[in-house]
């Protein structure tokens, strides 16, 4: 077996130093640094985006929270200006109601006055023509000793009963 | 039909002699080399353009490399991550020593005992070295662990010692036999090819079955191999 001829071990081990050793060299000055470069670059850049979107994350959370705040202060206002519109509204009404009885019962009144004047008025015609009346009737029977005085006294009475 | 072993042989292609010793650039040298340029290549090349969003050539090294310090990261912690670029190319060297043999007419360099057993050296001396490092004189503690009485230290160092020492052993066995069987296996049944005639198709179908299950024997190898280190680098770091 030629694997256990050992004549030729010291080829093989200077050999094997040399291509070791060459080796070794070539790769940690040159093959791994530039493996292990590109590798932290993108660890880095990973870390970096990651950092970056947890800001803009933050970020967002605030004017979110701005948002909602101006929300709620723009309804807060909203209701306020709401309620005082419906009060002075309610006053209004109020007012305007006062203010229509109170035309009303007066115009109820003065109404009222005219009837009561055109009553009396009437009753006082009503008065008149019958005694004038009565004072035909006389005339007509002959009965000049009654004068439209008596009449209107006996009416009186009478309406008076 | 020809010799299954002789692909496994290892020819000196330059001799070279330095100090009376033989460091010829072999067969098994130039694989070696050539996962070298070959990793590095197809790498730089995955790498060549890079963005933020990874192109599919991106994501190959990014794969790899998110995956070794994830092993890291569970077998050893996080002080582990110092010594990525050790096991990084452990296991590139192990993978593409592996899948580079794959190829007709190419030297596995991860079947030969000697060849793992200098990386497995390298890591074993690589492990002392952090270990007494971060221990100073206390990294001898690893061969008579605390709440041991003095009196069995004759017993327990020796033991502790052949423990220490087998498991870079036992390392490379794994990676040794199994990149060998599966060699072996495949130039087997290549052999019957020529040998069946018209039949032929029956193991060159059932071949092309086992290189793809080679090529995942060789990734998994390669895992096995990295995660191990890592385990025994835990070891280096950390009490037990």
């Amino acid at each position: 077996m030629p694997q256990l001829d050992f004549s030729i071990f010291p080829s093989q081990l200077f050999w094997l130093c040399i291509c070791f050793f060459t080796m070794l060299f070539i790769m940690s000055k040159l093959i791994i640094p530039r493996i292990a470069e590109m590798i932290e670059l993108r660890r880095e850049k990973i870390e970096g985006n990651l950092e970056k979107a947890a800001e803009i994350k933050a970020e967002a959370e605030k004017s979110l929270e701005k948002y909602r705040k101006a929300l709620q202060d723009a309804t807060n206002d909203a209701n306020q200006s709401l309620l005082k519109t419906q009060q002075e509204l309610q006053a209004m009404i109020e007012r305007k109601q006062d203010d229509l009885s109170a035309k009303l019962s007066a115009q109820i009144a003065e109404g009222e006055k005219k009837i009561l004047n055109s009553k009396n008025k009437a009753l006082q015609q009503v008065n008149d023509i019958s005694a004038e009346i009565a004072v035909e009737i006389m005339k007509k029977l002959d009965l000049k000793d009654i004068k439209i005085q008596d009449f209107e006294k006996a009416l009186k009475t009478s309406l008076k009963d | 039909m020809s010799n299954p072993m002789e692909q496994f042989v290892v020819k000196p292609l330059i001799p070279l002699e330095i100090g009376g010793v033989d460091v010829s650039f072999t067969n098994s040298a130039l694989f070696m080399v050539l996962a070298v340029v070959v990793s590095s290549l197809l790498l730089g090349f995955c790498l060549r353009k890079r963005s933020i969003i990874p192109t599919t050539a991106q994501s190959i090294p990014e794969g790899i490399y998110e995956f070794i310090s994830g092993l890291l990261r569970e077998n050893v912690g996080v002080e582990g991550l110092k010594y990525f670029p050790f096991i990084f190319t452990v296991f590139l060297f192990v993978a593409f020593g592996n899948l580079l043999g794959l190829f007709p007419y190419a030297f596995t360099f991860t079947s030969h005992l000697t060849a793992v057993g200098a990386l497995s050296i390298i890591a074993l001396l690589f492990n002392i070295g952090i270990g007494i490092k971060k221990k100073k004189i206390g990294w001898l503690r690893t061969f008579l662990p605390k709440g041991i009485p003095f009196a069995l230290a004759p017993l327990i160092v020796p033991i502790e010692m052949i423990s220490f020492l087998s498991k870079p052993f036992s390392l490379t066995v794994r990676l040794v036999a199994n990149m060998t069987v599966g060699h072996i296996m495949l130039k087997i049944i290549a052999g019957f090819v020529v040998a069946l005639g018209v039949a032929g198709v029956v193991p060159v179908l059932f071949n092309s079955c086992i290189v793809c299950f080679e090529i995942f024997i060789a990734l998994l190898q390669a895992f096995i191999y990295t995660v191990l280190s890592c385990i025994y680098l835990g070891d280096a770091l950390h009490e037990h």
